[in-house]
């Protein structure tokens, strides 16, 4: 469960405030979550407070839950780093021993298909090669929620095949906020979606219909 | 995932901090790691000559009463240690930008895991000096008064902490702050008091002096050090006041700022 309390957030333009919340109250429920809006409505930016790496200008957001770093293309890692020693800090930052940090970083090189870029630094990356190595460190963790932007979108057919097929069997024992542009992947994974639009909220309990309201503000802002 | 207590996190980000700065320092590339520990025998060496020239040069029998090699070196650890504390705050939340993304990463981790590795370079170069110093026989290269160095050395730390984090809070809204130490750390090792000790100078220059706290800290370094040196230029007061002022300036800046230094 998540609790937004009247939740504002803004950035400061030169021509005055931009509105992404405007006095949001809202409890999310449990659930896989998908969340829609036209570019620059905030999907982002909603997903980095749930993260708790952006602050909303006013009001809280509260959850018991454990929730993921937001999973996008190329966040949360540093240039001049390797992408094993990125991974160590990881786990390092999450309190692993030895042997599981071991683990993971042997699965993360598996699950990337990196090969020798694994022991490069990542600066010399693909975003899309980043985005493999956050999807699979992500997967070697446990918790609540997986916050997820747009990172299946990465790699080749072959592996976003791949990486949703581990995604799908991952979300049996947890939860996802995904974001995306596809709305097959969408309907995929969540069953309820949140539509951000105009500095408001709106939660429907089915995604289709999540779907269909957004397609309705597509066509009125043609 | 289990919930962990808030010191357990901490420790935790810490540690993997310090092992990741540890880890950058070996593997960008080995002259860094050489450059490390030999710079400061470079620069002992270079003003032990200077000092040893001065001396022939002026022809007075000043031969000191220390062991110059040892007041060089406890001087100049010291200063260093401040120097590249200050150094690595400035630029500690721009080089790690990207690691708070990790929530449990806050900035000022950053700045403590810098102050430790800085504390723990140094603590081998200490070793390595006192190394060479016992196979070279060098006399008089025990400190005088090792528990007053130590809490000299820890009490530094502090004061380089304070200071640092106002500039790095500093340079990340305002850039001139990382240019200013710059230009300002060569002046600061001319006028620190490193290489000679007070008591040789005019006592209107050292009233001078005395306005620069870095000139308190190594003159208490050298009193606990040498023997035949003491602490009585340092005003114990005046280094407590520029401890506690820039650590409260610099945590009070740093409460009011950390949101947007994360999500900038």
């Amino acid at each position: 469960m998540i609790e937004l309390t009247n939740v504002t957030k803004y950035f400061r333009t030169n021509a005055g405030k931009k509105y992404i919340l405007k006095d949001v109250t809202m409890t999310l429920p449990d659930g896989n979550i998908g969340i829609l809006g036209r570019n620059g409505a905030g999907k982002s930016t909603l997903m980095r407070m749930l993260g708790k790496i952006e602050f909303p200008n006013q009001g809280t957001i509260h959850s018991n839950n454990t929730f993921s770093w937001p999973l996008g293309l190329g966040g949360g890692f540093v240039g001049n780093m390797t992408g094993a020693q990125n991974v160590k800090f990881v786990c390092n930052l999450y309190g692993l021993s030895k042997d599981e940090t071991r683990e993971v970083i042997a699965y993360v090189k598996e699950f990337s298909e990196l090969g020798d870029y694994f022991d490069m630094p990542i600066k010399t990356y693909s975003s899309g090669m980043k985005g493999r190595l956050g999807f699979g460190l992500s997967l070697a963790f446990d918790f609540d929620y997986m916050i997820i932007d747009e990172t299946l979108s990465v790699g080749d057919a072959r592996f976003k095949k791949k990486a949703k097929d581990v995604l799908l069997k991952k979300i049996e024992n947890c939860h996802v906020i995904l974001v995306s542009h596809e709305m097959k992947t969408l309907q995929q994974m969540c069953q309820t979606g949140l539509l951000i639009h105009d500095g408001q909220l709106y939660y429907y309990d089915n995604i289709d219909e999540a779907i269909s309201r957004y397609n309705d503000i597509n066509k009125k802002g043609k | 995932m289990v919930a962990r207590k808030p010191l357990h996190i901490f420790t935790a980000v810490i540690k993997a901090l310090f092992l990741r700065e540890l880890d950058m320092r070996i593997s960008v590339g080995k002259s860094g790691l050489f450059w490390t520990f030999f710079e400061p025998f470079l620069q002992i060496f270079i003003f032990v000559a200077i000092r040893v020239a001065i001396m022939n040069h002026t022809g007075k029998s000043m031969a000191t009463h220390y062991n110059l090699a040892v007041f060089m070196a406890s001087g100049f650890i010291a200063f260093n240690l401040f120097k590249h504390i200050l150094n690595a705050s400035k630029g500690a939340f721009q080089a790690n930008r990207g690691l708070f993304a990790y929530k449990q990463v806050k900035p000022i981790d950053t700045i403590f895991s810098r102050v430790l590795v800085e504390m723990f370079l140094s603590s081998i170069i200490i070793v390595i000096f006192l190394a060479v110093g016992f196979i070279t026989e060098q006399d008089n290269l025990l400190p005088e008064n090792p528990l007053m160095l130590f809490a000299g050395y820890i009490w530094l730390v502090l004061f380089s902490l304070g200071v640092g984090l106002v500039v790095a809070v500093g340079n990340t809204f305002f850039v001139s702050v990382g240019k200013f130490i710059g230009i300002i750390s060569f002046a600061l090792l001319i006028f620190s008091a490193v290489f000679f000790p007070l008591i040789s100078l005019p006592s209107a220059a050292q009233d001078a002096l005395l306005y620069n706290p870095l000139v308190h800290f190594m003159e208490m370094i050298h009193g606990a050090y040498i023997v035949g040196l003491d602490d009585r230029f340092v005003d114990y007061r005046y280094i407590l006041m520029w401890t506690v002022i820039p650590l409260f300036i610099g945590l009070w800046l740093y409460r009011r700022l950390e949101k947007r230094i994360i999500s900038q």
